[in-house]
């Protein structure tokens, strides 16, 4: 597997169609958006159209694909917290590898983690010793070796490992800028672990689907981190999200229960793969984000 | 006596070419043997293939002494022949040593039954004792090259490190007579002893600099000045005053690279920890990208459309090589960025998606970020003022501090250097 991402497509090239499986959720559904707003023939697969843990799912997802379709797996049962989604979320990729070592494909995209990371890598690259410490690292792990094994040989592969995703409909409430800018917007009080001081760095899922779509257009292989180069404490994300939202809201400290650990990206490869692209800052992210709040 | 020893040196490559003319500036007769017959004409015309101060100018002054050859015979009239061949290294710093084999077989083949073989060249430990060659005669010599002061570093070493088959044996009498000539300590060691300690030399040099560019980054981040603090680490007796501990683009130009490589090779064979050569390596990796990094997030993001100037080309000043050259990492990702280049030795055509500039001023202009890649003496005079009424925005993205920092501020640049928060 090659770690950089290498472009087979030295200019931008339309791929034929695109199939997103995993259309439903907050990856899939902004992704499939933004391909058709940029003129691509998308097909954007749900749980509805292909179960990928019922019986029949392989037979299904083949017949949904057409020789020389990219196809961007995006599909999880995500946040995985457990050996059962773990080994749900297994089967699922198992379906996906079970027809890309069949189908004539363009590409393969996987959307995977920075959870693939040990917690100790503080400045992460595409490099970086991948020791996942959670169920939902390993899966990722685990999944981004089985398409790699799985993949005809010759259809490029490429990894894309996104960090903390936030956008208007991401659908967890998890600690970080969606729960932030959701309380702010209802002058509701925000409360941090210890005083917010970890740094880390977060996405606005429009740029997610942005790097999918020049993966796409450049049939890259390889392995890229999505992640904007610029860590921010929760404190500080916290504090923007009430400046936006404009209300008086207080921003509650709580006693620290576990050390300060903090997570920042070299993007230098992302650089070097996209140079014309560059990442929404954290404030204006979180300012589209509220709009329509 | 000397005049009767006679030097020969086979590989007329920058190691041989600057070897040689230091030998010759002590008065030995020399004879300068090449299988390339091009080059040993342009040689013998002066005309010299690589950039090195004072390299012309001696090589003319000493020409009744330098016999340059492309007949391996000639080597038959020398007592002392130096294997002096450049050793090709990967984009991994992994040796090719397949043609030095050859040569030094070549060479072996047609010495006369005297003559004193040194391997001068870059060879992994191991290799002088498995050459087939009388062993009392045999010889390996660290070489101390610097691109940009390698005649400097020939004329006037700091001393002689000579691997032999036994060390407690006196050297050839010819061989000391040649390395007496330099009046710097010798230190014969066995052959292993000699190989690894060219590495070690080149160990701490990385390691200096991996510590500069580590603190000088977080100089960068929280204010500090690494320039006001190297100074002082340099009266530490411990350090050094030479102590390389300028902050730089990562290391380049292969030999460092190639020796940190030897160490991870050789760890990994005897199964020891070599961790933090790797971790010198990746440092190096790192830093090498710190000019694009800094033009991403200081000029790029907010001039999407950025018109870049660079000035240099070359790894460093006062040569002409572009191994591992950051100028060359850093054009390497500008696809799709107006990008005019000028180096003052090497061709912009080198890099085939930009534009060649014939001046320091034309790079300037209407450029939204100068950046200047290599600390060529010419670039330290460029007039500011001129600066600031050609160029489209007014960023100056200076990794070596060419130019001075505070005037550039005051001169209402934004400016970003290494060292500097």
């Amino acid at each position: 597997m090659t770690i950089m991402l290498e472009h087979l497509n030295a200019t931008e090239t339309m791929p034929t169609r695109v199939v997103v499986m995993g259309a439903g959720g907050f990856v899939g559904s902004t992704l499939v958006k933004n391909l058709q707003k940029h003129g691509f023939n998308v097909l954007g697969l749900t749980r509805k159209n292909v179960d990928l843990l019922q019986a029949n799912a392989e037979h299904a997802l083949t017949e949904c694909l057409q020789p020389n379709d990219a196809l961007v797996m995006v599909s999880a049962k995500a946040p995985c917290k457990s050996v059962a989604m773990l080994m749900e979320n297994l089967r699922m990729m198992e379906v996906v590898c079970n027809v890309a070592s069949k189908a004539n494909l363009s590409q393969v995209i996987y959307i995977s983690s920075d959870a693939v990371y040990a917690d100790d890598v503080t400045l992460a690259t595409e490099t970086s010793v991948q020791q996942p410490s959670s169920f939902h690292g390993m899966m990722h792990s685990v999944r981004e070796l089985m398409l790699t094994q799985s993949v005809v040989k010759g259809t490029p592969l490429a990894i894309l490992r996104p960090s903390l995703l936030y956008g208007e409909q991401d659908p967890h409430n998890g600690y970080g800028p969606n729960k932030f800018r959701r309380l702010a917007a209802h002058g509701e009080e925000i409360t941090l672990f210890g005083n917010g001081e970890e740094q880390r760095d977060h996405i606005y899922i429009e740029d997610v689907a942005d790097i999918i779509r020049l993966t796409l257009l450049h049939r890259s292989k390889g392995t890229l981190n999505i992640a904007t180069g610029v860590s921010t404490a929760f404190r500080a994300i916290a504090e923007q999200a009430v400046a936006i939202a404009g209300k008086k809201v207080e921003i509650k400290a709580t006693e620290r229960k576990n050390p300060i650990t903090h997570r920042h990206f070299d993007i230098t490869a992302c650089h070097k793969a996209f140079p014309k692209f560059h990442y929404t800052a954290l404030e204006q992210g979180l300012a589209k984000s509220c709009e329509p709040v | 006596m000397q005049e009767k020893v006679v030097i020969g040196f086979a590989g007329m490559t920058h190691l041989g070419l600057n070897s040689v003319v230091a030998v010759a500036e002590r008065g030995f007769e020399c004879y300068c043997y090449d299988a390339d017959k091009q080059l040993i004409g342009a040689i013998a015309q002066g005309n010299m293939p690589v950039v090195e101060p004072m390299l012309p100018k001696l090589w003319q002054k000493n020409r009744e002494r330098l016999h340059a050859t492309s007949s391996i015979t000639d080597l038959a009239k020398c007592d002392v022949v130096y294997i002096a061949n450049d050793v090709a290294t990967d984009a991994a710093g992994q040796s090719d040593l397949t043609k030095i084999e050859a040569l030094i077989r070549q060479v072996a083949a047609n010495l006369n039954n005297k003559a004193i073989l040194v391997i001068l060249c870059q060879v992994p430990p191991g290799f002088t004792r498995k050459i087939a060659y009388p062993r009392d005669r045999l010889y390996y010599q660290v070489e101390t090259l610097v691109f940009g002061k390698a005649v400097e570093r020939a004329l006037y070493p700091e001393r002689y490190i000579v691997g032999c088959a036994d060390a407690s044996q006196p050297l050839p009498e010819t061989y000391k007579i040649l390395l007496q000539t330099f009046t710097c300590p010798i230190l014969p060691m066995q052959y292993e002893s000699a190989e690894l300690a060219k590495i070690a030399i080149n160990c701490c040099l990385v390691a200096s600099v991996s510590v500069a560019n580590t603190l000088a980054e977080v100089c960068e981040n929280i204010g500090a000045n690494w320039a006001e603090i190297a100074p002082a680490l340099k009266l530490d007796q411990r350090i050094g005053s030479s102590a390389y501990l300028a902050p730089g683009l990562g290391i380049a130009g292969g030999n460092l690279e190639r020796d940190l490589a030897t160490v991870i090779n050789l760890a990994q064979n005897h199964g020891s920890d070599a961790s933090v050569i790797a971790a010198f390596l990746q440092n190096s990796n790192y830093r090498r990208d710190w000019a694009l990094r800094t033009l991403h997030t200081k000029v790029l993001t907010n001039i999407p459309n950025a018109t870049i100037g660079v000035l240099g080309l070359a790894y460093k000043a006062n040569t002409h090589s572009i191994k591992n050259s950051p100028a060359i990492a850093l054009l390497n990702y500008l696809h799709g960025y107006a990008v005019k280049v000028f180096d003052p030795v090497v061709s912009a055509s080198v890099v085939p998606h930009v534009t060649p500039a014939q001046s320091i001023e034309s790079v300037a202009a209407q450029a939204d970020v100068l950046m200047i890649m290599t600390p060529w003496d010419e670039f330290k005079n460029i007039s500011l003022v001129n600066l600031a009424k050609t160029m489209a925005s007014k960023i100056i993205i200076d990794p070596y501090q060419v130019l001075n920092a505070t005037a550039c501020l005051e001169h209402g640049f934004e400016y970003f250097t290494l060292g500097i928060g």
